[in-house]
């Protein structure tokens, strides 16, 4: 699972903007978005992200695990990863 | 082909392009329509300009750039530029939108190359400084730009504005691009006092605006027709830098008055 080439993303803020110029497309995440996105730029798997959300939001990894699939399969359908 | 000497050199933005061309036509598109950036020769890239065909496909510019080499590409103009050595040639229409789209293109690809970017956005000067309003089509920008300018302020442009970091910070250049009011602009640079989001209101009044509202407010705004992740990553860079350094603030104005410009400043 890896993020499609092509895009250049920041955060500001606390939100990250991801920058898809080949479609002239803003997206913005925020909060668990942004860590997930930040995962897959690092390479990590989603058991390791959802530790990461886990963590950082307070939640449990089984619920944080659903929602790292959840978020990818939006990504995937945004055509935003490889 | 002998290229004529006489095509004049142009200065936007800070950077310089001497045109070397044997079109008549295009000399005098050249010297017409950006009279007030006319500049000496020998300050910049030089560009050799033969006439092209006129096609109106593909309407959207193309950039890309690798291996020291920049192409800028449209229907109506195709250019290579060697950037190391300084010179390149395109072939462009012989007409005005042309050239303008053309010039857009370059510079634009210039600022982001700078540190620096495009924004579309009206630009007025008050107090000595730049005051910048990023909106996009039917925002506002030309309205506020001639409130402003009816009430004795200078407009820098009603459509684009062209910004660039400097050692004593963000500056906002002359520009020759515009909107509705079609003005020339002239050569010129001002500190750029503070960037203001439009929003249409019965009243005037400024508030604050999150920095990620503004973010998103430019770089929305921002001309950039290069495709690549590269390019991308520096526009994005800019913006930050730009934000980090000058400060946003919502603006609520009224297309009946300039009372606006009472609160910027």
């Amino acid at each position: 699972m890896t993020i499609k080439k092509g895009l250049a993303y920041r955060r500001v803020a606390g939100e990250l903007f991801v920058v898809d110029a080949g479609k002239a497309r803003l997206h913005e995440l925020n909060g668990p978005a942004a860590v997930i996105w930040e995962g897959l730029a690092k390479n990590r798997s989603q058991a390791e992200i959802a530790a990461e959300i886990a963590a950082q939001f307070e939640v449990d990894e089984a619920a944080a695990l659903a929602d790292v699939g959840d978020f990818i399969r939006e990504l995937r359908g945004a055509g935003l990863l490889a | 082909m002998a290229v004529r000497r006489g095509a004049p050199g142009l200065a936007i933005a800070g950077f310089g392009v001497d045109f070397k061309s044997d079109s008549a036509g295009i000399i005098t598109i050249l010297r017409r329509r950006y009279a007030p950036f006319l500049a000496k020769q020998g300050r910049g890239l030089e560009l050799t300009v033969f006439e092209g065909p006129n096609r109106r496909t593909p309407f959207r510019p193309c950039v890309e750039s690798g291996a020291g080499r920049l192409k800028l590409r449209r229907g109506d103009f195709d250019a290579e530029i060697f950037a190391g050595a300084g010179r390149g040639k395109a072939a462009i229409a012989p007409n005005e939108q042309c050239l303008d789209a053309f010039l857009r293109s370059l510079i634009s690809w210039n600022l982001l190359e700078s540190g620096g970017l495009m924004l579309h956005s009206s630009g007025i000067v008050l107090g000595g400084k730049a005051y910048v309003f990023p909106g996009r089509s039917g925002a506002g920008k030309s309205t506020l730009a001639k409130l402003a300018l009816k009430a004795g302020a200078e407009v820098i442009s009603d459509e684009i504005n062209l910004l660039r970091p400097g050692p004593r910070g963000w500056r906002a250049y002359g520009s020759p691009f515009w909107g509705e009011m079609r003005a020339g602009g002239r050569q010129a640079s001002w500190p750029v006092g503070g960037l203001l989001l439009l929003k249409k209101a019965a009243a005037p009044s400024v508030l604050s605006c999150a920095q990620g509202e503004a973010f998103r407010t430019v770089m929305r705004c921002l001309v950039n027709f290069s495709r690549s992740a590269e390019v991308s990553a520096k526009a994005l860079l800019a913006a930050g830098r730009l934000l980090a350094a000058v400060p946003a603030r919502r603006l609520g104005f009224s297309k009946d008055n300039a009372d606006f410009l009472e609160f910027i400043g």
